[in-house]
């Protein structure tokens, strides 16, 4: 099982307030944005509950599809998005439950004694540190790599889930050879070659981030030819054509 | 036949008054006399003018009322001369009771719930609270649910202030009485460095929570009895 990550202050005091709760009567409610670890903390306190989404488990108490007896204990994922939030947790009474909500939910704040804020991963600097060493490690691992974090451009903006993104998509294509290279082009092609595409078209793709990246790294147009090898002529031309008139 | 309405006014839950005319009491029952610990006789004979008909006669009124724990809800006042008056107030019905076989009530370390509510309420406060417990205070059974709803508006009534005190102890001496068993008494008195005003939401809230509250000044206290 995944576990939730604790190297902040913050996440510890969280993680310390979860496990108190687990042992407690009561409904918690966890508030955060998206892959903040919400879900991750509620398995914390209640690891062998099911876990339900709001809207769904309400039209099925509506449709009459679903025995509500059953269930001691459940994890209620987006009960922001329940529509008639009293009514629906009226159904459950007798279930101890743990929700998770991206929003404040004034109206039925009250029926949780226990209201946890996690804060956004770029706030919690231990835990993105933490997090990013453990996604680039199992990154390397499956892609039999050797990337470090300072070579890849991480992404936070939607937390945990952006950020594994990141790092196993950058993790992958740094450690591309040639050969696979060639393979991603070639499923690329193949799926790309129709009427619609020209050869010019397919040429770009190539051509594009070959001349990004010598402009990167020999600064000049005039190095650009030399090193390329190609007429200088050609090598304006080239630049003029994917990137316009100011690109010297 | 006297004696039969004189007994039935003595044992009424509802505390009576009679006043003379310089304010001393004439006459009182088990009720009021329990009262008087609280507030004192001129208070009462004062309340008992204030809300007086204009001719002879009685006179309801329906006005919240607390004097320390006790609540009442109306008052009746009345007089048939200019030499006494009588003053009777209506007793809120309390659920304290029933709260010993209440299922709900779990044994429970009222420290960790302390804990537990403060982290979660105050998680990204710079509020310094100064923790002054008695901890040979024993687990005890608590409503956990309604306690802690209770304590985390406590904890939000001083969400905004630099810092406060937070004194867990036994209240020496005194007891409470729940279905003529006595019981030890907890008080957790938030202290702060202003004066407190009183918050209707937090005292249904500590009344859900079987605990009674006061605003005094500067404290905060809420009271529970100690349930083994």
């Amino acid at each position: 099982m995944k576990k939730f990550i604790a190297k902040s202050d913050e996440s510890k005091k969280i993680l310390n307030i979860v496990q108190v709760s687990a042992n407690l009567p009561v409904n918690v409610v966890i508030r955060g944005e998206g892959g903040v670890g919400k879900k991750l903390l509620a398995k914390e306190i209640l690891p062998n509950a099911i876990s339900m989404d709001g809207r769904f488990l309400e039209n099925s108490i509506i449709n009459n599809s679903i025995n509500m007896d059953q269930y001691k204990e459940l994890i209620i994922t987006n009960i922001h998005q329940v529509l008639n939030k009293k009514e629906f947790l009226n159904n459950l009474i007798n279930i101890k439950i743990v929700a998770t909500s991206k929003t404040l939910i004034q109206d039925i704040e009250e029926q949780f004694a226990i209201k946890v804020d996690i804060s956004a991963l770029g706030n919690r600097k231990e835990d993105l540190d933490e997090i990013s060493n453990i996604y680039i490690a199992n990154a390397n691992e499956i892609y039999n790599s050797n990337v470090s974090l300072d070579s890849i451009k991480i992404d936070i903006s939607q937390n945990g889930i952006s950020l594994k993104k990141s790092i196993y998509k950058n993790t992958l294509l740094n450690s591309m050879s040639e050969e696979d290279i060639e393979t991603a082009l070639e499923n690329f092609i193949s799926t790309k070659l129709d009427e619609s595409n020209t050869y010019k078209y397919f040429l770009k793709v190539i051509e594009v981030p070959l001349l990004n990246i010598a402009k990167i790294k020999f600064k000049s147009q005039l190095q650009m030819a030399t090193k390329l090898n190609l007429n200088r002529i050609t090598l304006r031309k080239k630049i003029e054509q994917y990137f316009g008139n100011d690109n010297d | 036949m006297t004696d039969f309405y004189e007994q039935l006014l003595e044992y009424d839950l509802n505390p009576y008054f009679v006043f003379n005319s310089n304010g001393r009491i004439k006459s009182f029952n088990k009720e009021a006399e329990f009262l008087l610990n609280y507030v004192s006789v001129k208070e009462l004979f004062q309340l008992a003018v204030d809300n007086a008909s204009h001719d002879f006669g009685f006179s309801q009124k329906y006005l919240p009322l607390k004097f320390n724990k006790h609540s009442y809800y109306a008052i009746l006042v009345g007089y048939a001369s200019d030499e006494e008056i009588a003053l009777r107030l209506y007793k809120v019905v309390s659920n304290q009771t029933n709260i010993i076989n209440n299922s709900k009530l779990k044994l429970v370390n009222i420290f960790s719930l302390i804990e537990l509510s403060k982290n979660s309420t105050l998680l990204s406060n710079e509020i310094k609270i100064n923790e002054v417990y008695d901890i040979s205070l024993p687990e005890m059974k608590i409503n956990i649910n309604e306690f802690l709803l209770c304590l985390n508006d406590c904890f939000k009534y001083f969400e905004n202030d630099k810092n406060i005190t937070l004194k867990v102890q036994i209240k020496v001496g005194e007891y409470e009485i729940i279905n003529n068993k006595k019981f030890k008494i907890v008080s957790l008195e938030f202290i702060a460095q202003r004066e407190v005003s009183v918050n209707a939401a937090l005292e249904e809230k500590a009344s859900k929570a079987n605990a009674n509250i006061f605003f005094t000044q500067n404290k905060l206290k809420l009271e529970l009895p100690i349930i083994l």
